[in-house]
């Protein structure tokens, strides 16, 4: 949703929108203070760490000691970390396995399921479940699933190690993260489709265009705004993989994603400046990121 | 038309097995949590439980402090709940239909932290938290949770939509700003606030990294915490139907909760998000 936010701020139309509310103008010192509890929240508990993560990571020190200043030590040490570079490169691989298939999904089961068909409403909710049950949860139904006894190799009459093998580890993450997180892009999707103006693709049809054509030439384009929308989502969400990670294999076996190594460095060996140093660089490609898509999306307009 | 008909048939076709597998794995869960502990759980032997081990239910609850982990997430989940609507519809209220200094500045800086995750800040936020001694206490896991910034973003756009006559009406009977929020706002985004509090619900109820940092003690660990600290305290295979039947409890209010509101959930997204 992040993209959108940042057009709605920036649009004009949504600042003259706000020159009729005359009536309460009398009152605008009562009318900030409505937005009181939460800004107070946002600064203590979002921009002042946000500040305090760059002074942190200058810093050696665990909660117990005394800080000391080790100026850019910390980011000097982890470029040379082999650790932190896998676990980025693990976090890569996850995001863009898990992600790239989740999206390309979701975007064809929203096509399919958007027309009303008999039956398509039970088969949406039943790729919406998995949304519901939390990730602990669904990290330990496939914890079974995934047992060399488990379900999968069962079925498919294999015989593989999905947690405890290197090979294999990577991808038993990203598949069943597939599963639970298709359904909150095909939400997403579905969300978008409903609002396309139906009669250009009636005017579609009539000049001949088929259905592959229309999806491509019509939908495609007219869901980039979307679409973006869905991409810093899976961005941010690629980011934040911390549960499957912690529960299936704790980092084992070639696992061990960004945020797995930022709690085992900062909370069990209690090297918090190192990990402050992780999170600034997160906070920059982040912030990356963001910029980018805002160039995209002004493009656009 | 008549083969993009059926073309169309075998898509859906193919929507439907894909929605059979994800459900089946569901399914495979709810078959295994209920076999008896020590019955063999594949290698051939049948996925169907030999007899139904209610007993089960009653173990999840012996073998762990786990009605205490209910009991805290509920707690933790509906305050942070309640917290994030009511802050959230208050500051959409003050930055949609008011104009003082700074508003526009206030509203884009809760805009800009919405790309940066709660889990990148994390170790700051812990030593906040450590500094105010709230670790181990509801205070750390509801507090730093209490507001956000999505939410004040939908609350907002839904509140944009609120005709300012409205406003007006209510002004002309006397009515003051908090009045006005309370008799005209509310029962205008009621249906935004409740997809709201079911995200924020569902997302707290979801939520593993910050109360593994605040709640160390069992007194205070929720769901996430404690199911992970039972699955690692699990010996062996045996346990396997007690641990799953454990998270498919804790998973039963989100799914039903979800099962309930999520035509609303899904038109609160899309109304109201500004995805169009």
């Amino acid at each position: 949703m992040t993209s959108v936010l940042t057009t709605a701020v920036g649009s004009p139309e949504r600042r003259t929108k706000g020159t009729r509310r005359s009536h309460i103008r009398h009152m605008q010192w009562a009318g900030f203070l409505f937005a009181v509890p939460a800004l107070a929240l946002f600064l203590v508990f979002s921009v002042y760490p946000s500040l305090q993560v760059f002074g942190l990571s200058l810093f050696d020190y665990s909660l117990t000691s005394p800080p000391e200043f080790v100026g850019l030590k910390n980011f000097a040490y982890l470029s040379q970390d082999p650790r932190f570079v896998e676990a980025v490169g693990q976090t890569v691989f996850y995001a863009v396995g898990t992600y790239g298939v989740a999206l390309v999904l979701a975007l064809l089961l929203a096509q399919v399921l958007s027309e009303k068909a008999r039956g398509g409403g039970v088969i949406r909710l039943m790729w919406f479940l998995p949304l519901a049950t939390s990730w602990v949860a669904a990290a330990i139904i496939w914890r079974v699933v995934l047992h060399p006894h488990g379900m999968l190799n069962e079925a498919l009459g294999i015989d593989v190690a999905w947690l405890t093998s290197s090979a294999f580890a990577r991808w038993a993450l990203v598949l069943m993260s597939i599963w639970k997180e298709t359904g909150f892009f095909l939400i997403l999707f579905l969300a978008g489709m409903s609002s396309l103006p139906g009669d250009v693709f009636e005017a579609a049809r009539i000049d001949g265009a088929g259905a592959v054509r229309r999806f491509w030439s019509i939908t495609l384009p007219l869901l980039r705004p979307i679409t973006l929308v869905c991409l810093i989502m899976a961005v941010l969400r690629g980011v934040q993989a911390f549960s499957a990670q912690k529960v299936l294999t704790n980092g084992a076996f070639g696992t061990e994603v960004i945020n797995l190594f930022v709690y085992k460095t900062a909370f069990e060996s209690a090297r918090m400046g190192r990990a402050s140093a992780v999170a600034v660089l997160m906070f920059l490609v982040l912030i990356a990121f963001a910029l980018i898509q805002m160039r995209a999306l002004r493009r656009k307009d | 038309m008549r083969i993009e008909r059926i073309w169309k048939r075998l898509w859906l076709g193919v929507a439907a097995i894909g929605a059979l597998i994800i459900v089946s794995v569901l399914v495979y869960a709810v078959l295994t949590a209920f076999k008896a502990p020590g019955e063999p759980i594949g290698a051939g032997a049948s996925w169907w439980p030999e007899e139904f081990s209610w007993g089960n239910i009653p173990a999840v609850f012996e073998s762990a402090p786990f009605a205490t982990y209910f009991a805290n997430s509920t707690i933790v989940g509906v305050s942070v709940t309640v917290l994030n609507v009511l802050t959230c519809t208050a500051a959409g209220y003050s930055f949609s239909k008011f104009s003082y200094p700074g508003r526009h500045a206030a509203f884009i800086l809760v805009i800009a932290t919405l790309m940066i995750p709660l889990e990148v800040l994390y170790v700051p936020l812990y030593k906040i938290v450590f500094d105010l001694g709230w670790t181990d206490s509801f205070a750390g896991l509801i507090v730093p949770a209490a507001t956000s910034a999505f939410g004040i973003f939908l609350m907002k756009q839904a509140i944009d939509s609120v005709p300012d006559e409205l406003l007006e009406a209510a002004h002309l009977d006397g009515a003051g700003p908090m009045r006005t929020l309370v008799s005209v706002i509310v029962p205008s985004v009621i249906g935004t606030m409740s997809a709201l509090a079911l995200f924020i619900f569902m997302t707290n109820w979801d939520s593993h990294l910050w109360p593994l940092l605040v709640a160390s003690d069992d007194t205070y660990r929720t769901l996430p915490v404690g199911l992970a600290a039972m699955q690692s305290n699990q010996l062996g295979d045996a346990g396997i139907p007690i641990i799953l039947m454990a998270a498919l409890i804790a998973v039963l209010p989100t799914i039903v909760l979800f099962l309930i509101l999520q035509k609303k959930f899904v038109e609160g997204i899309s109304m109201n998000a500004g995805i169009k």
